[in-house]
């Protein structure tokens, strides 16, 4: 088969998560103000400095504009247009075991191939699913109690850790940061909190599920995760959403607080609705991801596999400040069909000796559209500091896009900062070799990929990384005849 | 960024200008109007026009006639070049000049010149869009005054390298100087280019110069840039490339003077299988500022390009590299490699580079590698173990490094210039 033809099977390849769950939702009617900002924090029935800082938000947000310098093109989004409340029906009597849950939402996650119960067993991984915008599982929480590791949502954390939310909430991307951010500040509704005290190692993968379900409700997560000097832990973000026709925005926060010794590693399968074949539908994915090493030898470590959304405009990055602290991010990025992605990572080296590494994998096919911009700053104090950064990017088709954006900064004479990338496409010699072996030629492609993606996907947790190539394959199918 | 500033370094527009030219420097002004009122906040992310601004420049409207021959001793290289076309504050000085006895098929004038006597052969190779350009080469298009003409018949073959001199005077008041340079090479022409910028003593005054180099088909061109101006001279250079088929164009830009400097280099390739080099070497001490930005075309399949470039940064020095690739839809087969290496020295220094791709065909390859680091401890311990001292073994290195680029450069008399002229910065240079 040609290669256009391959191609044009990729553009094709159906979205295979799309389904929508019936559900009655408590929605809130679409517009933005600061009486539905006030409502957001009544209905979670938050305390008062919450309100005030959503407040403090939205008037800040008031004052900002859009970013628009991402290689991105979409319409203008209409923010009196998103519904910024949705709760699953019955709030009041949320659920305590699985045995209370909806079966309908059940059903849905095991159409997504999470079944939950199983996982627990079989995985022993905790999963805080969240359903649209209120938490409606959390599991395992009574074993992570044990050790004195807080796994919560962040509204019941707003409630039973007022005292650390205040300590921690926005220290890292605090409200005035950017436009997306001041905006989920604002409206957030839900999201995880995770607290690991102090040389604690966390006994678990820690999971969450995210769902977009209820139509025109954009999802504004915050996840805040506080590692205390000398702990560990591990968390997993995956996610995929219902077919549907509206571009649906979704604008998250993640903070992660690393003290003395700590290690927090934070894995993301991305798989939202990436719009059909025009493009349209798909989910819009502004997230701001940040972490903070505030201690010395403080660990980050992002990888994240992002195969979904139509638009994709994140940068994971790290704050270097404790000394001797280090930073990760390991990226595979895939764009097909109209999709579109400005991604990449920010290392900013404050503190002495610091280390970062950086490995983003592009893949680009059919009419997709993906950048690398990155950002490695060593500052005048980060004497001994290093960085190795890798982007390579694999076209797939004479009509998609690979641009890559490094900026990098250095101001001390005693750091080492390496950047290599480097843009082709699956060379015949590779697929020949492959198919002289006997091997068809989409398995071979695949191979080639996943080789190409290796790095990354050692780096994931075992079950993400079987999922993450599962979902790197069906990305591709029918890539090549 | 005030308006004022830079719409003063326009020169009245000389009535007698012919309308297509009189209509090119009216866009060309409304591009400086724009790009004033909303500068391209990216190509000016690492440095500040403040300084540059703060010097209220005026446009030079004398030619200085003053100066005899012997006056160039002092900057010239001995041994480098029988012909030379020296500019004296933008302006140029036949009485300077060598031009002597120039192959057949090879036509050197003065821009001034040919504007007043056939401006239309102007016209044809005046080819930069003044609605496109950066901010400074759209100023330089709008204050048109003189430059230089330099056209190769077919197969015409310049084998004595040509010097272009750019000798900058101070004047009472700071003074800005804006020639525009014409290279226009037919098809299998060849030719060798060594540009300098030079000042004769150490007032303040700025250059904004700009090249539009043509080459046609087969044709080769080797350019070698020079600038080595006083600590005190503010330097802006544009350099405006089309390359037809087959034709290869080899460039050395060595950026060792001035307080605060810019080039733009700016490459288009037209048809398939030309080949472009661009090597560089920038060498950022004391309070100096040195920017440079490339913006490399694969227009068209089947071309060649690499940009290499060195920099060694020191003192409180500061210098850009921002390097863009754009391969566009159907340039398959396109071959780009980038490099960027930099060894910062003190401190105080800043390195800030950027190197980009843009990638919008498959079937490519295409490259860019980046390092900042200092002098390996290993290298200078292998040294001092030989009883060099540590001043010397640091110098050696740098040079070493700097070499590399050095090297390229076609004449050895230049190559063994540069390296002593790079020495005597290092010499200088604070280690801690």
């Amino acid at each position: 088969m040609t290669s256009t033809t391959a191609v044009n099977d990729l553009v094709k390849s159906e979205y295979e998560h799309g389904f929508t769950t019936e559900i009655a939702s408590d929605t809130f009617p679409p517009g933005l103000d600061e009486t539905v900002v006030r409502a957001i924090s009544q209905r979670k029935g938050e305390p008062e400095f919450m309100t005030a800082w959503r407040l403090k938000a939205y008037r800040h947000w008031l004052t900002m504009t859009e970013p628009n310098w991402a290689a991105v093109d979409y319409p203008k989004i209409d923010f009196q247009a998103i519904s910024y409340f949705s709760a699953p029906k019955r709030p009041e009597d949320a659920p305590k075991s699985l045995d209370e849950i909806d079966p309908i939402l059940l059903e849905t996650y095991q159409k997504l191939g999470i079944p939950l119960e199983e996982q627990k067993v079989l995985a022993g991984i905790a999963v805080d699913a969240v359903f649209d915008s209120v938490s409606v599982a959390t599991t395992f929480r009574k074993s992570l109690a044990e050790v004195g590791v807080i796994f919560c949502s962040i509204s019941e954390a707003v409630h039973d850790y007022p005292d650390l939310i205040q300590k921690y909430l926005g220290s890292v991307v605090p409200y005035t940061d950017n436009f997306y951010a001041g905006l989920n500040a604002a409206v957030f509704s839900d999201g995880t909190f995770v607290y690991v005290p102090k040389g604690v190692r966390c006994p678990m993968e820690l999971s969450t599920y995210f769902r977009i379900n209820a139509r025109n409700t954009g999802q504004f997560e915050r996840t805040l995760i506080v590692a205390e000097a000398g702990a560990y832990v591990s968390y997993l973000e995956g996610c995929t959403a219902p077919q549907r026709d509206e571009n649906q925005l979704h604008a998250a926060v993640v903070e992660l607080i690393v003290l003395d010794d700590a290690e927090v590693k934070y894995s993301t399968v991305q798989n939202w609705y990436p719009g059909d074949a025009q493009g349209k539908g798909g989910i819009y994915n502004f997230v701001t991801k940040r972490g903070d090493c505030r201690g010395a030898r403080a660990k980050i470590s992002w990888t994240q596999v992002e195969t979904g959304s139509a638009i994709t405009w994140k940068y994971p990055s790290c704050l270097l400040r404790g000394e001797g602290s280090v930073g990760e991010f390991y990226s595979v990025a895939v764009t097909k069909g109209r999709q579109q992605a400005d991604t990449g990572t920010k290392m900013i080296h404050i503190g002495k000796n610091t280390r970062s590494t950086i490995v983003s994998k592009g893949i680009s096919a059919g009419e997709g559209q993906q950048t690398y911009r990155g950002l490695v700053r060593i500052g005048q104090r980060a004497e001994g500091a290093r960085n190795h950064t890798q982007c390579d990017s694999l076209l797939i088709g004479d009509r998609c896009t690979a641009n890559t954006v490094p900026y990098i900064e250095v101001r001390t004479p005693t750091a080492n900062m390496e950047h290599e990338a480097t843009t082709s496409k699956i060379s015949d010699d590779q697929l020949f070799y492959c198919r002289s072996r006997g091997l068809t030629e989409e398995d071979a492609v695949s191979m080639i990929v996943n080789g190409f993606c290796k790095e990354v996907f050692n780096e994931l947790p075992m079950e993400f990384a079987v999922e993450a190539q599962k979902l790197l394959s069906i990305s591709l199918e029918g890539a090549v005849g | 960024m005030t308006d004022h500033a830079l719409m003063s370094w326009l020169p009245q527009l000389a009535p007698a200008a012919p309308a297509w030219l009189a209509t090119l420097q009216a866009a060309a002004r409304a591009q400086v109007q724009t790009q004033i009122a909303a500068p391209d906040a990216e190509a000016w992310r690492y440095t500040s026009l403040n300084h540059l601004l703060e010097q209220g420049f005026v446009p030079i409207d004398e030619t200085i006639t003053a100066l005899q021959p012997d006056d160039l001793d002092e900057v010239l290289i001995p041994g480098l070049a029988s012909r030379r076309v020296v500019f004296v504050n933008g302006r140029y000085a036949p009485e300077l000049s060598a031009t002597e006895a120039l192959p057949p098929g090879v036509h050197l004038d003065s821009l001034r010149d040919v504007l007043a006597h056939d401006p239309d052969a102007v016209r044809v190779l005046l080819t930069a869009e003044p609605a496109t350009v950066p901010l400074f080469m759209a100023l330089n298009l709008a204050g048109l005054d003189d430059g230089l003409v330099l056209r190769l018949d077919r197969a015409a073959i310049l084998a004595q390298p040509l010097e272009l001199i750019h000798l900058s005077i101070g004047l009472d008041q700071p003074s800005v100087a804006q020639p525009h340079h014409l290279i226009v090479l037919g098809d299998g022409a060849q030719a060798t280019l060594v540009e300098r910028y030079v000042s004769l003593g150490a007032a303040v005054y700025c250059t904004n110069a700009v090249i539009e180099i043509q080459l046609g088909r087969d044709a080769v061109l080797t350019h070698e840039r020079l600038q080595t101006e006083s600590q005190n001279a503010f330097h802006l250079s544009g350099l405006s490339l089309r390359q037809d088929a087959n034709s290869r164009y080899q460039s050395v830009n060595l950026g060792l003077g001035s307080r605060w400097s810019r080039t733009e280099l700016l490459t288009q390739f037209c048809a398939a299988h030309a080949e472009c080099d661009l090597r560089g070497l920038y060498l950022a001490g004391d309070d100096q500022r040195i920017d440079y930005h490339l913006d490399v075309n694969h227009a068209v399949p089947n071309c060649t390009s690499r940009e290499t470039f060195k920099g060694i940064i020191y003192g409180k020095g500061r210098a850009v590299f921002d390097g863009r690739v754009v391969v566009a839809k159907d340039a398959q087969k396109s071959d780009a490699a980038m490099s960027n290496q930099n060894l910062l020295l003190s401190p105080q220094a800043e390195i800030d580079t950027k190197p980009q791709l843009e990638i919008n065909a498959d079937d490519v390859r295409c490259s860019h590698g980046t390092t900042v680091g200092q002098i390996e401890p290993e290298k200078l311990f292998y040294l001092r173990s030989r009883g060099i001292s540590a001043a010397l073994a640091r110098r050696m290195l740098c040079l070493g490094f700097a070499d590399e680029i050095i090297h390229t450069l076609h004449s050895e008399t230049l190559r063994e210039h540069l390296s002593e002229q790079v020495g005597q910065r290092l010499e200088s240079a604070p280690w801690d």
